[in-house]
């Protein structure tokens, strides 16, 4: 597997995904996960996780291979000092993101990124794709299966190199976070990694259907494997106000439909003030946010709480009457899951993958504000609709987990020929 | 001389519209008239009048002796009423052979009797008065929404004059008793049960055109050979089962009507064999046994018991609040209110709550108007919440909240 967001080094929700669904799937098979960055004393039972900052980038040059990222890549060389995209093994050494450092008194070169996204992320992505090829030829293995466009271009490589199949899981698309007509390097690497792979694992059908549609991918090779959650112990707790409450968690930016959401507020305080409506996350939409809902007069009943860490998040749960997802395009929505974990009723978009497996949720098409904010005066108003729809949850959560997940990734690879049994 | 008793249920509700939360106190019509006149069109062509037709030209063929039986709903006479006169006419023509039976039921489509026998009651008289009107007969069998059945009613219809009822032939209750001979309803003194086979019904209605189904393609002549099996095991064979089955259910490319064209023919080819109305069937063969139904019984799903319309808790709280108005819809006595009221009990509104159908099939959702059960159930008590407001101005004195009615068209 090769894997870009890893715990503990993570950013959103891909890390915690790749990462449980790799415990799970040791259970089916033996699992071998490449990233950039791990931390020695993060040991997972039954799996082989390699990060390359704790792999010497000198050792990989006597493995022999000759990296031709150009055939994927299209790169043409032009004279310069300042050329990322060399390919040659001796330019690796020469990156700002190769360092020396001290691993067990032996002085070794190795990858080394502070921040996964920040910085010349596509040097990165390169860098990583050479390296990463070097250490999967050491290995033995049957199934190359990268996760998202950061990995592609390695499991490309890794394809080319080895002939092995190749498995692109895919948790999120260009076209998802910068809408339909979004183009760009990722989204060619997204294409290219996706035309190159054997089979492709989208989160939802709603994703598989992104897939199909804008990157002309066949349905033939698209089998969706929706994500599963991790067990918690939900708690209720008393909110400090009398309000009912209306939860938003997610970063404010166009793709989880902040906006939409201000809309729904204004709409349900029109008939019913006795509602507070929280936001928690942080993002580029954070100052617009504020100006409009003071503009349109919501401000008392209207609270941004900025970035929050776990334990909060989990607070303001046990506390929401009402989950409200209003994304724009969601690959799954992991976060309406917990909120089902936690007891709280969702009224999600049916523009995300979980209405997929949450026949326990009230959907509305995500600028279909009228209907939300009918939804949501509804719930808070009718004691029988809030928990049959949180019980019919709970149902429905009977059949999201890891495991389910793992074992649909091995019967996909089975279905689509990626291996025998 | 066995005999065959073909009974169909002919039944279009009136749906209620995507009635929101900003609705309640603003918009008095429920129906969603358009919709409803949209599926009524699409029905009567692909269906009712092709089958009508076919029916017609049957009991011509065979002078007399293929007979039938219906039981029209009254919001279905209603619908056609307002937007298909046409269909309703060639009801008549079918009445007029005289081989057609027509069969009493709640004129709302209702599951009354389980919540006010005396609602029910009233939907019953209007029901047989309506078939009155346009058929000219006074119907002597009954049948409950759904075949929904008990002793108990079965008891309550003897009271009220009925000489027979209509009802599942449920394996449970019939241990290795088969369905084919007249019954006598546990706790009743004259009025006979006539129990669906539902087998052979739902070779019909269901599996005619599944074709993983063993027995597919399903022929006149294959069907005849099961239905001549009976001989010397029992004295009926009652085929009950939706009219929509013709044309909408199983499409007119699956080769129904030809199927229907053929069957009486081959029915009839044992010389045995005729067709009876359910009316003829209970002069003509006694009681053998007698058939117990403690519990509530019905056609419905597989679990053919009460679970299709009351089986979680929105269909509970609905149920509980639209029968608890009854006093007061009563002691106002208005009667476009008591219309309303009672349109809103019939049973499709909360067949559209039921949320079984997530591990049992999709046979509810094939039916419902709507994306969600929750939906049903969410413009259901909204509406409700807006029937509410006009009966406290009603009962305050205020003049009547305006209502658009649905349009109505005559018969070209």
């Amino acid at each position: 597997m090769l894997g870009w967001e890893f715990p503990p080094v993570i950013n959103g929700g891909l890390g915690v995904a790749c990462h449980d669904l790799c415990i799970a799937l040791t259970k089916y098979a033996d699992v071998t996960m490449i990233i950039p960055k791990s931390n020695p004393d993060f040991v997972v039972k039954n799996l082989e996780l390699l990060g390359l900052n704790n792999i010497d980038a000198s050792t990989l040059k006597n493995v022999s291979h000759q990296y031709d990222g150009k055939t994927f890549e299209d790169v043409h060389f032009i004279p310069s000092n300042i050329n990322p995209y060399y390919t040659e093994f001796a330019d690796i050494r020469s990156s700002k993101y190769i360092k020396n450092v001290k691993i067990k008194d032996e002085d070794v070169d190795v990858f080394d990124i502070d921040d996964l996204y920040g910085g010349d992320v596509i040097e990165k992505v390169m860098l990583f794709s050479k390296l990463a090829t070097r250490v999967a030829l050491t290995k033995e293995f049957d199934i190359i299966h990268a996760h998202d466009w950061m990995t592609m271009m390695a499991g490309m490589e890794i394809k080319r190199a080895t002939g092995k199949p190749l498995v692109v899981h895919i948790h999120s698309l260009e076209i998802d976070r910068g809408g339909v007509h979004s183009r760009g390097w990722v989204y060619e690497t997204e294409k290219k990694g996706m035309d190159y792979a054997d089979l492709l694992m989208p989160v939802s059908n709603f994703t598989g259907d992104i897939i199909h549609k804008y990157y002309g991918i066949s349905r033939n090779k698209i089998a969706t494997v929706h994500n599963g959650i991790r067990p918690v112990d939900a708690f209720r707790s008393h909110k400090p106000f009398d309000e009912s409450m209306v939860l938003f968690i997610g970063r404010l930016t166009r793709q989880k439909g902040p906006e939409f959401f201000v809309e729904i507020a204004s709409k349900v305080l029109d008939y019913n003030p006795d509602v507070r409506f929280v936001m928690a996350g942080t993002g580029e939409g954070f100052r617009t946010l504020i100006d409009r809902s003071s503009y349109k007069h919501i401000g008392t009943r209207f609270h941004l709480t900025g970035f929050l860490n776990l334990d909060k998040v989990r607070r303001l749960l046990s506390m929401a009457d009402v989950y409200c997802m209003p994304s724009v395009s969601e690959p799954f929505g992991l976060s309406a899951v917990e909120a089902v974990q936690f007891g709280v009723p969702c009224v999600i978009s049916k523009q995300s993958g979980v209405a997929e497996v949450l026949k326990g949720s009230l959907k509305f098409d995500f600028w279909d504000t009228n209907r939300a904010a009918d939804y949501i005066i509804n719930i808070i108003n009718n004691k029988v609709l809030k928990e049959k729809v949180t019980q019919d949850a709970y149902e429905d959560l009977k059949h999201i987990s890891w495991d389910y997940s793992a074992q649909t990734v091995i019967n996909n690879y089975v279905s689509h020929g990626i291996c025998l049994n | 001389m066995p005999s065959v008793c073909f009974y169909f249920q002919v039944h279009q509700p009136f749906r209620i519209k995507r009635y929101s939360f900003f609705d309640i106190g603003n918009d008095h019509f429920y129906e969603d008239a358009d919709k409803n006149r949209a599926i009524l069109d699409k029905v009567s062509e692909n269906c009712y009048l092709k089958t009508n037709q076919k029916m017609l030209e049957l009991i011509h063929r065979h002078q007399g002796k293929f007979r039938i039986s219906y039981s029209l709903s009254g919001v279905f006479i209603e619908q056609c009423e307002n937007y298909r006169p046409d269909v309703l006419q060639s009801f008549i023509e079918l009445a007029k052979t005289g081989c057609v039976e027509f069969i009493s039921e709640t004129y709302y489509h209702s599951l009354s009797f389980l919540f006010s026998k005396k609602d029910f009651k009233r939907q019953v008289a209007e029901h047989a008065e309506k078939i009155k009107q346009y058929f000219g007969q006074t119907p002597r069998i009954f049948r409950n929404t759904e075949l929904i059945y008990n002793n108990e009613l079965a008891a309550f219809i003897e009271k009220m004059g009925y000489k027979g009822i209509l009802c599942e032939g449920v394996d449970r209750l019939l241990g290795n008793r088969t369905p084919n001979f007249v019954y006598q309803p546990a706790g009743t003194k004259k009025i006979k049960a006539l129990l669906k086979n539902y087998r052979l019904s739902d070779d019909i209605a269901f599996r005619f055109s599944d074709r993983n189904w063993s027995d597919f393609p399903l022929t006149a002549d294959k069907f005849a050979g099961w239905v001549h099996k009976v001989a010397g095991n029992g004295e009926i064979v009652n085929l009950f089962m939706d009219y929509e089955t013709f044309g909408e259910h199983q499409w007119e490319n699956t080769g129904i009507f030809e199927f229907l064209d053929h069957l009486p023919a081959e029915i009839m080819k044992h010389p045995d064999f005729d067709f009876k109305t359910p009316s003829e069937v209970i002069a003509a063969y006694p009681a053998r046994d007698v058939y117990d139904a403690h519990d509530f019984i019905s056609w419905a799903d597989i679990e053919r018991d009460l679970s299709a319309w009351k089986s979680n808790s929105m269909e509970e709280e609905a149920f509980s609040k639209i029968y608890a108005l009854e006093k007061r819809v009563n002691s106002l006595g208005n009667q476009d209110i008591t219309d309303v009221w009672s349109k809103l009990q019939t049973s499709d509104h909360f067949y559209y709550m039921c949320t079984k159908y997530w591990s049992d099939g999709d046979v509810h959702k094939y039916f419902s108007p709507y994306d969600s059960p929750y939906d049903a159930y969410i413009y259901y008590m909204n509406v409700l919440s807006d029937f509410e407001l006009t009966l406290k101005n009603a009962e305050s004195g205020k003049p009547a909240l305006k209502r658009r009615k649905a349009e109505t068209v005559t018969a070209d």
